[in-house]
């Protein structure tokens, strides 16, 4: 009995020292991008590929120069591991960057975006404009995993941190959710049946998720992504590319788009108000809370810079990478 | 500064070289094949090879290292000349790399061509260093695999080649982490499923004048130079399919009917297309151009059966040919008729030919078959000396919408057209002459075409327009609603359904002003708006129900162009622009068209039946949807391409 009260007091010891790691992980903002603002007479953009934001407040270079890098994930176990959703494919590091392997074959192709199992790294899934593709060993080998997907092109893929098993997925037909891990997948009948192009789940307050769509504007969840409903009338018919959560309030979303700007929400969804002035164009395709600043919001323009606010979207400041059209802005976690 | 003049006047000399060397194959007519014996016809094949290698050394300047393709590089390794220059050239030209699935293809070519030297004479052309060097760039430059199937046989056939060349290397030494062998198993499954598919199904990029060379090069490269007989094989075997598939729609060396991608220098000149440059390697036909396509096949030692050239230059009795086809892959807004190979979706492409030995009249259903650059029919007459002429006619509805763009490419609904504008310049133009349209219906019975407009309110270029050459004699409005006109040995009726109006080709400016480098903006005889499109003009018609009707002849079949005129002007013909267009037709043979938007047309009464459509059907080629397989039959002579087994057959038919 001693033993064993030891043991458990080992356990819960230890949980507190990962919490604690946890809270404390380091990340670094990233963007995958193609530099398209100065792409004249040609189908290729001047560069492309994912680039990092430093403590000087300047972007560098990670990882291959790939044309078409739509996103990266990263293992929050084991940061050395790193995938890159790539238009040839999905490419692998496991020495944080340092050396990198395309794990698919010629099957995979324009991944749009990847998710980690938390509690088996094993299981990486990835959204494509083919469908859905899962391994169950790492990388090694990939199998299409479209059952009960009517309509294939899948933008944004999320993983239940709550149930490894039960995934979301959003497709040209809408939000579609597994049970089994990507064995099958039924559509959530409270999504329309159009493109979603983001799904984002709040840290802060894990029932909390929205998703931006095509045509449909934002779409919200209170419970934990079971069901969906519109909010953000003003953004209603808008195609809406960026949405975010601020892990470190419950309360803050955002949402951008084609033509309508950033807005945001301070109270879990229920109103939102522009915050566009001060940004060079209305056209933002990507919005990000940053996590090394508690507050801090990141928008990309299309071709405009990438810009930051610590004031909710009130002011403005140039956050760099003129000329990109970044598919996606995120987070690596680094080692300790 | 003080090199420019040098630079320039070497350039000059070359162009001036070119221009010269082009009689010396131009001024000869082309004899009939069929009275040429099969040793004769490589013979000359062989002679016309030699004279694209030779011309392309004749061509190279050793003195400057800013120009020269990398196939150009390969020549001079083969032909052991200006080795200094190539070895040089190789280095500067990548500088960094680009290109990606462009640049795999010339790269592995010159390795190829090195290693062969180095092979048959124990001597090394390229040293350790340049070795190094290219070996370096396969380990540090990730080129893109691409969005297209052109694209993507380029980047896999050279990766195959390039691993096979280093069997043994691990995967540190390439650029995507993978080992040789791991390159060369996927680069394989890739190619072999392509060539089931296409033999299958049809060609997704299918029958494309400009990009023919992107699929015969890296075939050519398979048979050229893959050490596995199967790939060597089947790359032989599918240049044969390809070259096949343009010749039955070929007249004096151009690609006549529909085509899935045309660019607009090549539509209002036929013959500065490479399938004109091919046309003239494979069937001694047209004039020499100077291709890089042709280049790297003159080195690959592919040599063309000899039915081809017959069947490319027999043109003794019209015939009809059809063909199955397919789009490109649909990603999203797939359509009801969409149906799926190996998980990606397509729609069926049913094309339809009248060959005849004056113009070649063909079409494709209509709808969006192919993105951007979708020529869904044209029309081209005979012209011994094609240069410089525009011998041809077609007809769009220039649809431009992030509804087509997300179709067949992963990009975001709202950025879509703007991306494409960046290459494809004028996508987003009205008068763009080039593209298809979901709104566009088009049937065709031989020599009679009625296309068939149902526009919606709201559509972006609520219009369509109908080109009409400069190079067209005696046009004239009729009063009976008719425009007549003459294109080299072929009389054309043109019945608009609406009323219209006359403009200029271009009459936006787009083109005139370089758009996209598709026509230079400066004056230059071969590359400027006005040498090349300048003069021709456009039928306008801005009615959003709308139609036409197209009736060929050749002016053989009739006493005078009076006649013509007055034949058609008293054919039967009624129609209607409310509630649908629809067309009852009956053309100068005396058959009865009928044809209504929205419903499968019928002929004499009798339904047309796409769902028996074979990948071939014609006098000179048989090929039954997912045969794996082609029949060419000329006379008594079949070739037969049997890709599930990777096997040529050839025999003698017996005497009908």
């Amino acid at each position: 009995m001693k033993t064993l009260f030891s043991f458990f007091f080992i356990l819960l010891f230890s949980a507190v020292e990962l919490t604690a790691e946890k809270t404390e992980e380091r990340v670094q903002m990233f963007a995958a991008l193609s530099m398209t603002k100065a792409q004249e007479s040609s189908s290729v953009p001047t560069d492309a590929g994912v680039f990092l934001y430093n403590n000087e407040g300047q972007w560098t270079r990670f990882g291959p120069k790939i044309i078409n890098i739509a996103s990266a994930t990263a293992d929050s176990r084991n940061p050395d591991t790193i995938y890159l959703a790539c238009g040839n494919g999905i490419s692998r590091s496991r020495d944080g960057g340092k050396t990198w392997r395309m794990t698919t074959g010629w099957e995979v192709s324009d991944v749009k975006t990847i998710a980690i199992d938390p509690t088996d790294q094993n299981n990486v899934y990835a959204a494509t404009a083919w469908g859905v593709w899962l391994t169950r060993d790492g990388g090694e080998s990939w199998v299409e995993a479209t059952t009960g997907l009517p309509k294939k092109y899948s933008r944004t893929i999320l993983l239940d941190p709550s149930d490894p098993n039960r995934l979301l997925v959003g497709t040209e037909g809408g939000i579609y959710v597994s049970h089994d891990k990507a064995q099958t997948w039924k559509h959530v009948p409270t999504s329309p049946e159009t493109t979603v192009f983001r799904i984002k789940q709040s840290k802060a307050n894990p029932n909390l998720w929205i998703a931006g769509t095509h045509k449909n504007g934002v779409l919200l969840s209170t419970d934990n992504g079971k069901t969906w409903a519109s909010t953000a009338p003003t953004l209603r018919k808008a195609n809406i590319y960026g949405v975010a959560a601020d892990s470190s309030n419950a309360t803050h979303l955002a949402a951008s788009g084609w033509g309508v700007g950033v807005s945001i929400s301070i109270d879990s969804g229920k109103t939102w108000i522009d915050r566009s002035e001060g940004l060079p164009s209305p056209h933002v395709l990507a919005l990000v809370f940053d996590q090394n600043h508690p507050g801090r919001l990141w928008a990309s323009t299309f071709e405009e810079g990438t810009f930051y606010t610590d004031d909710l979207g009130l002011t403005w400041y140039e956050g760099g990478i003129y000329g990109a059209y970044v598919w996606d802005l995120g987070f690596l976690p680094q080692k300790p | 500064m003080p090199f420019f003049p040098v630079l320039f006047h070497r350039r000059l000399v070359a162009l001036l070289a070119i221009l010269l060397a082009q009689p010396v194959f131009s001024a000869v007519q082309p004899s009939p094949g069929a009275s040429l014996s099969d040793e004769e016809i490589i013979r000359q094949y062989k002679e016309r090879c030699e004279y694209i290698l030779n011309q392309t050394i004749e061509t190279t300047d050793p003195n400057d290292l800013s120009t020269g393709s990398l196939f150009q590089v390969a020549v001079n390794l083969h032909k052991g000349t200006n080795i200094e220059w190539a070895r040089k050239r190789l280095v500067f030209d990548n500088q960094p790399p680009s290109g990606n699935m462009f640049w795999v293809l010339p790269m592995v070519l010159l390795m190829q061509v090195a290693k062969d030297i180095e092979e048959e004479t124990g001597q090394s052309l390229l040293t350790n260093d340049d070795w190094a060097f290219i070996r370096t760039l396969w380990r540090t430059y990730f080129p893109y695999r691409g969005d297209t199937e052109n694209h993507w046989i380029m980047y896999y056939v050279s990766l195959y080649l390039a691993a096979e060349m280093f069997p043994e290397d691990g995967p540190e030494r390439w650029y995507n982490g993978k080992s040789s062998a791991e390159n060369m198993a996927e680069a394989r499954e890739y190619i072999e499923d392509w060539i089931k598919i296409t033999t299958s199904y049809g060609q997704g990029e299918y029958d494309s004048p400009n990009y023919i060379g992107e699929y015969t090069r890296p075939m050519a490269l398979l048979a050229g130079w893959a050490n596995d007989p199967v790939l060597r094989q089947k790359g032989k075997m599918m240049m044969d399919y390809l070259l096949l598939d343009f010749a039955v729609e070929n007249l004096n060396g151009i690609y006549g009917g529909a085509h899935s991608r045309v660019y607009p220098r090549y539509l209002v000149q036929p013959s500065l297309t490479a399938s004109a440059a091919h046309g003239w390697l494979f069937f001694n036909q047209g004039e020499y151009l100077a291709n890089s396509s042709n280049i790297l096949i003159a080195l690959s030692g592919y040599t063309p059966p000899p039915i081809l050239l017959r069947i490319a230059q027999d043109r003794d009795n019209p015939y009809i040919h059809r063909e199955l086809k397919r789009t490109r892959w649909r990603l999203r807004n797939v359509g009801e008729t969409a149906f799926e190979i190996d998980g990606k979706s397509t729609i069926p492409v049913y094309k339809y030919s009248y060959v005849h030995q004056d113009y070649i009249l063909g079409s494709s259903q209509g709808g969006l078959l192919q993105p951007i650059q979708q020529q869904t029919w044209s029309l081209i007459w005979y012209e011994p000396k094609p240069a410089g002429i525009s011998n041809t006619m077609f007809g769009i509805q220039p649809y431009s919408s992030p509804f087509e763009g997300t179709m067949y490419f992963g990009e975001n609904w709202d950025t879509v057209t703007d991306l494409i504008s960046r290459s494809k310049v004028d996508y987003d133009s009205e008068d763009k002459l080039e593209g298809g349209s979901p709104y566009e219906q088009i049937f065709q019975h031989k020599a009679a075409l009625i296309a068939l407009y149902d526009i919606p309110e709201g559509t972006r270029f609520p219009l369509i327009h109908t080109f009409f050459s400069r190079d067209l004699k005696n046009r004239e409005e009729n009063a009976s609603g008719w425009i007549f006109a003459q294109g080299g040995p072929a009389y054309i009726a043109y019945r608009p359904l609406a009323p219209g109006e006359w403009k200029p080709v271009d009459w936006t400016g787009l083109l005139k002003s370089g758009a996209g480098n598709y026509f230079s903006a400066t004056l230059s005889p071969t590359s400027g708006f006005e040498p090349l499109a300048g003069g021709s003009e456009s039928y306008v018609s801005y009615e959003l129900q709308n139609g036409y009707i197209v009736q060929i002849a050749s002016v053989k079949d009739y006493d005078s162009y009076e006649d013509f005129k007055n034949a058609v002007v008293a054919l039967p013909l009624e129609f209607s622009l409310t509630p649908t267009p629809s067309v009852t037709f009956t053309d100068l043979e005396g058959t009865e068209l009928s044809a209504q938007y929205g419903k499968a047309p019928s002929i004499n009464g009798k339904e047309v039946d796409y769902s028996t459509w074979k990948l071939f059907d014609g006098p000179f080629a048989q090929a039954e949807k997912e045969s794996e397989s082609l029949e060419m039959i000329y006379g008594q002579e079949r070739y037969f391409l049997d890709f599930k087994n990777a096997r040529i057959e050839t025999s003698i038919l017996p005497t009908k």
